[in-house]
């Protein structure tokens, strides 16, 4: 034996054997963690994996046979005309639906947050809407919009803004609009309360101080209020941005992404080619789109809980 | 303070009760639209246009249901889901959340992080993944197939939820334990989890509510009617051809009432949970 490749053996050896005295005297942390680490990979990890193998072959859900196809399901996806229709209403349905809930989110909290009588029953009350199940909402918002029972047809007859009956749901221009109102109800609460939460954070000496000076209240809501949430606002749009991007429940109760597909989102779809149409590798593929896309969400949400080197 | 000053807080009062009022209506109104329905007689139900106030109150509609759907068959399903998602969650995330709450070692923060972003891997977005994984070891079809991908979302949550709050526990306490020969699970069980309670309430209570509330699963992986839960339940009603509004709806008014109950006693921990991840010291 050269001596290089002793050398080699020995150091490594050295190496390998300084690891296992690490882990002996860590056994018991590495031995309490192992098993949340081990259901991770088995159930989030593979999973991810499979999803980019299957994205490469054609894998029909009810046979197990799998061709191998290479990047077709990409081209297939680019080249299809709806792909980009597909973009605009999965933009739309975030941006509208944030939105919505971001404003009626800090409108709520703002009220909230003054000192008003029976602040704990209406802090309640308005969580419920979040806490019950998805495809129940989805279902009391499809019969409000009913459209021939509709409470929504009576509600505007009485106004006096409609003279027949409208059917939000069955048209293809204004239905996305019709479930939208749907997860924004939804997803108000979570708003509510962690503005609140960050309302309730706020010295209020600063108040104070700014009441000295001679601020008026929207000044305090501007110069104070405003520049204290900012990282509140910030995290909890974040949240709700990532929320609204992938809620499935709502939308596949209300319309199943109809009608002519107009109230399908990017993750319906997934739902859709993959299992719905039985097309494995197509639905895979979508898939990875969205992948990217949770991926950039993920990196700003990680920047902001490792900023500036916090300890964790 | 001056009159005027005063006469201006009585005004502010009342606009701030006024708009809180208002909105409290708005996020209110389809419940009362799912309760006012379910209350009306079944003609008055499909009238138009539709009657804003019931015009008369029957309870027919529940006798219907009662007699004529498996609603309770889906709430004991929903509470068989529910609560083995949060046995299996809880006992992974308990001793994770422990070794990294008391140990230093290579990889604990890669750990803390990587559960961080599985957070983000919606499960919709792993559907295909999942469905080949859950298909080929066999548990198509069985509430473990449900459980074990509910587990999984649920666990980045209470990891962090316990982890923050382990780190609070004085170690000190564990110390005179350990020196009068305690073993680590029995401190963890006996001392340690005992002061946990707030963190833990908050972990059962989301845990609880994630595996109630998601149809996803439910849909793609349980066939079998017998098995659905509430949401399940609720969807099959949407049939193919037609809906039955009426038992619809009233099967989701019972649905929420464990919600409704849930909810009346643990809304602090409710609070606690939601806001864990998103407002920092």
């Amino acid at each position: 034996m050269s001596t290089a490749e002793d050398y080699i053996e020995k150091h490594s050896g050295s190496r390998i054997e300084r690891a296992v005295g690490y882990l002996k005297r860590n056994s018991r942390a590495y031995l309490l963690l192992a098993p949340t680490v081990v259901f991770l990979i088995a159930v989030i990890g593979y999973p991810i994996f499979e999803t980019f193998r299957l994205s490469l072959y054609e894998a029909p859900a009810d046979t197990t046979v799998e061709t191998f196809v290479g990047l077709q399901n990409y081209a297939e996806i680019l080249n299809n005309e709806f792909f980009g229709q597909l973009l605009t209403q999965t933009g739309r349905w975030v941006v509208v639906g944030v939105l919505g809930k971001t404003l009626l989110g800090l409108l709520i909290a703002l009220h909230l947050n003054a000192n008003v009588k029976g602040r704990k029953f209406f802090r309640t009350a308005f969580l419920i809407p979040w806490g019950i199940p998805y495809a129940i909402s989805a279902v009391v918002f499809r019969w409000f919009e009913h459209p021939q029972y509709g409470y929504l047809n009576t509600i505007l007859q009485e106004l006096g803004l409609i003279e027949g009956s409208i059917g939000v749901l069955g048209d293809p221009t204004i239905a996305w609009l019709g479930v939208v109102i749907g997860d924004i109800w939804i997803g108000t609460p979570f708003m509510a309360i962690i503005i609140l939460a960050g309302l309730q954070s706020i010295p209020e000496e600063l108040y104070e101080a700014a009441a000295i000076d001679g601020a008026e209240r929207y000044q305090q809501f501007r110069y104070v209020t405003l520049p204290q949430l900012k990282s509140v606002l910030f995290i909890a749009t974040l949240l709700s941005t990532i929320w609204t991007f992938v809620s499935f429940d709502v939308i596949w109760t209300m319309t199943g992404g109809g009608p002519i597909n107009t109230t399908h989102t990017l993750v319906t779809w997934i739902y859709q080619t993959g299992i719905e149409n039985g097309n494995l590798g197509i639905g895979a593929a979508y898939s990875v789109i969205g992948f990217i896309l949770l991926f950039i969400f993920a990196m700003i949400y990680l920047r902001f809980y490792t900023r500036g080197g916090q300890e964790l | 303070m001056t009159m005027a000053g005063h006469d201006q807080s009585w005004l502010r009062k009342v606009r701030v009760h006024g708009v809180l009022l208002a909105l409290f209506a708005v996020m209110m109104s389809p419940f009362y639209m799912m309760i006012s329905t379910t209350l009306k007689t079944e003609s008055e139900i499909f009238s138009v246009p539709a009657t804003l106030i019931p015009e008369d109150l029957t309870l027919e509609a529940y006798l219907t249901v009662w007699e004529q759907t498996d609603v309770l068959l889906w709430i004991g399903n929903s509470f068989l889901i529910s609560i083995g998602t949060v046995v299996l969650t809880l006992l992974l995330a308990i001793p994770a959340a422990y070794s990294c709450a008391r140990n230093d070692f290579v990889g604990k923060r890669s750990f803390l992080l990587a559960v961080l972003v599985v957070q983000m891997f919606a499960p919709v977005v792993l559907i295909a993944g999942l469905f080949d994984v859950i298909t080929s070891v066999g548990l198509f079809d069985s509430y473990l197939a449900v459980i074990i991908p509910a587990a999984a979302f649920t666990l980045p949550f209470n990891v962090w939820m316990l982890y923050g709050y382990f780190k609070t526990i004085p170690v000190a306490l564990e110390e005179s334990a350990r020196i009068d020969g305690a073993s680590q699970l029995t401190i963890l069980w006996k001392i340690v989890l005992p002061l946990t309670k707030p963190a833990l309430v908050a972990s059962v209570t989301y845990t609880f509510l994630y595996a109630w509330n998601r149809l996803l699963f439910v849909l793609t992986f349980l066939t079998s009617s017998g098995k659905y839960n509430v949401p399940r339940g609720v969807f099959s009603m949407v049939g193919a051809v037609s809906v039955d509004w009426r038992m619809m709806l009233t099967v989701s008014v019972i649905g929420v009432i464990p919600i409704l109950i849930m909810f009346a006693f643990l809304e602090r921990y409710i609070v606690t949970g939601m806001t864990a991840g998103a407002v920092k010291e």
